[in-house]
């Protein structure tokens, strides 16, 4: 899976969580840091994490989310070192 | 202790109501003499699981909001959207229905107040604000989705808490509105939402706080009702509009219902000095526990002493009473006689706003408080609906060697049981509510007459 089809699929589930400012979804990059640019509740990171689970088909270890950085970079980095794990 | 001379206004009110749109059409109703009771779709969905299926429920729909669902978890509502944009979205993030319904009364009841924002957001500003059960919506899919189903407790989200918690009703009204002062819950089942405001009165009177905004909340839960429902303590047998029936001799029951009750109150002094439009005068509020170790069965003893410690020195013999007025065979009996017992047989009226909306448990209190705000405004008493048949016998309890009430049977009051609303000179209003594990609650209210 290409790193920007997965930045896609993120941005679809951040587009159902209400308390994320919607404007400033038009352009995430990896760069995007969820809290600092889209002022993500520090609650929801676990909801976004949860959803990239069940959507990108993945189950993330305990400590890597507990170790998960609030960038766009460092959940697809998650995302396909989890895939890679198989 | 008192501050003498310290006094407390009502200046605000809202809620939400089941079938109105807003106070407005919820006093007009009621007024009208009609009922706000319906068969409810969700509880007959259960069939025979269910034995009463009648309810003051209110949908998201009627209220303008809709309901987002989880794509993690199986039937958990993830969020509410405010169709209307009345509340921000990371107020509804953190809450569930009930708290949901408690910010929408409280915007409408400051709307009301006039307050500022600065005025809101003071350290002299509170919210006492409770609910009568646990966030069971919210609760009852996490919780399935966890044990039942096996699923990773980060699943179920991060706001399990805060849509669950026992004060989450408060938490989020002072969220949203941002006061710095106290942000508490009192929690006495039925008698909440009157506890919820006799405790902020005492906030204001005790010169802790110089306004705060109060009441109680019921939000819809199907385990509530069920509970109830499991115990046979619910109505069953009549037409909704009539299944609700306090004192009449063929009740069986309560109705199981749901809402929001919200007032600002301030103390008295500012608000005159700012030009508010004072809705009452709360003169004094007084509870107590019956002390007989009963979990359920209405105190007669425990009734007298309420009404001594309301009524005091106060002086006052209120024009109308309105009554917790359930619907259950013993509580009702008892309260009556338990209000003859302190005021007689004449000059005043009793009025149960439960016959027309039902019960809404932790809400109850303060919505029917705002029932009697709203007789005081109109000088209309509201009326005992479906009290259509009163005991012309004795109470099986009256005819007891240590019965110590009244032994005349209920039929002898009639003249003080209205079936209708009708006009009267209202100048002071008597509010009780009462609730499992023998707690007891009356607030003494007046018009402003300065």
């Amino acid at each position: 899976m290409e790193r920007q089809e997965i930045i896609e699929g993120l941005v679809e589930i951040l587009k159902t969580i209400r308390t994320i400012n919607q404007e400033k979804l038009a352009n995430v990059t990896e760069e995007t840091d969820f809290i600092a640019d889209l002022e993500t509740p520090s609650t929801e990171l676990i909801n976004i994490a949860a959803k990239a689970e069940q959507k990108f088909d993945v189950e993330f270890d305990d400590d890597d989310i507990d170790d998960l950085g609030s960038k766009v970079k460092d959940i697809v980095d998650l995302i396909i070192r989890t895939k890679e794990k198989g | 202790m008192e501050v003498v001379g310290r006094r407390v206004a009502v200046v605000g009110m809202g809620g939400v109501f089941p079938t109105c749109a807003h106070l407005n059409e919820f006093s007009d109703k009621l007024f009208s003499n009609k009922s706000l009771i319906r068969e409810w779709d969700t509880a007959t969905a259960y069939g025979k699981q269910i034995r009463s299926t009648v309810s003051g429920f209110i949908t998201e729909a009627e209220v303008n909001l809709e309901k987002v669902y989880s794509t993690l978890l199986v039937n958990y509502p993830e969020v509410y959207i405010d169709l209307l944009n009345r509340i921000p979205d990371a107020n509804l993030a953190t809450a569930d229905i009930g708290s949901i319904w408690a910010m929408l009364g409280t915007l409408d009841a400051i709307k009301m107040a006039g307050w500022t924002n600065a005025e809101t957001q003071s350290e002299g500003t509170g919210v006492v604000v409770g609910s009568g059960g646990g966030g069971h919506e919210i609760l009852r899919h996490a919780w399935h989705n966890f044990f039942e189903l096996g699923k990773k407790s980060r699943f179920v989200g991060s706001h399990t808490v805060d849509r669950a918690m026992v004060y989450r009703d408060a938490a989020n009204v002072s969220c949203l509105i941002k006061n710095r002062g106290v942000c508490e819950s009192i929690g006495s089942a039925c008698a909440t939402g009157l506890g919820n405001i006799g405790y902020a009165y005492r906030l204001i009177k005790f010169g802790l706080q110089d306004r705060v905004v109060a009441g109680g909340v019921e939000g819809t839960s199907l385990e509530t009702f069920i509970g109830f429902d499991a115990m046979q303590v619910l109505s069953r047998g009549f037409a909704p509009q009539e299944s609700s029936r306090p004192f009449d001799k063929d009740r069986n029951g309560f109705v199981c219902s749901f809402g929001a009750g919200i007032v600002c109150l301030e103390e008295y002094e500012m608000a005159k000095a700012r030009g508010a439009n004072v809705l009452a005068v709360i003169e004094n509020y007084h509870n107590n526990s019956d002390g007989d170790g009963d979990m359920f069965y209405p105190s007669f003893n425990g009734q007298q002493r309420l009404w001594k410690g309301l009524l005091g020195e106060t002086g006052i013999k209120p024009d109308v009473v309105k009554a917790h007025g359930t619907s259950t065979p013993a509580g009702d009996a008892i309260e009556l006689l338990s209000i003859v017992d302190c005021l007689g047989t004449k000059d005043y009226h009793i009025s149960a706003p439960k016959s027309q909306f039902g019960h809404m448990l932790g809400a109850a209190g303060a919505v029917e408080f705002i029932t009697a705000i709203l007789m005081l405004q109109k000088q209309k008493v509201l009326p005992c609906l479906n009290a259509n048949h009163l005991n012309a016998e004795q109470e099986n309890f009256q005819k007891t060697d240590k019965w110590q009430g009244p032994t005349s049977p209920l039929a002898d009051f009639r003249d003080i049981l209205p079936q209708q609303s009708f006009e009267k000179e209202i100048n002071s209003i008597t509010c009780l509510n009462y609730g499992f594990g023998g707690t007891n609650s009356a607030i003494l209210i007046s018009k402003d007459n300065s």
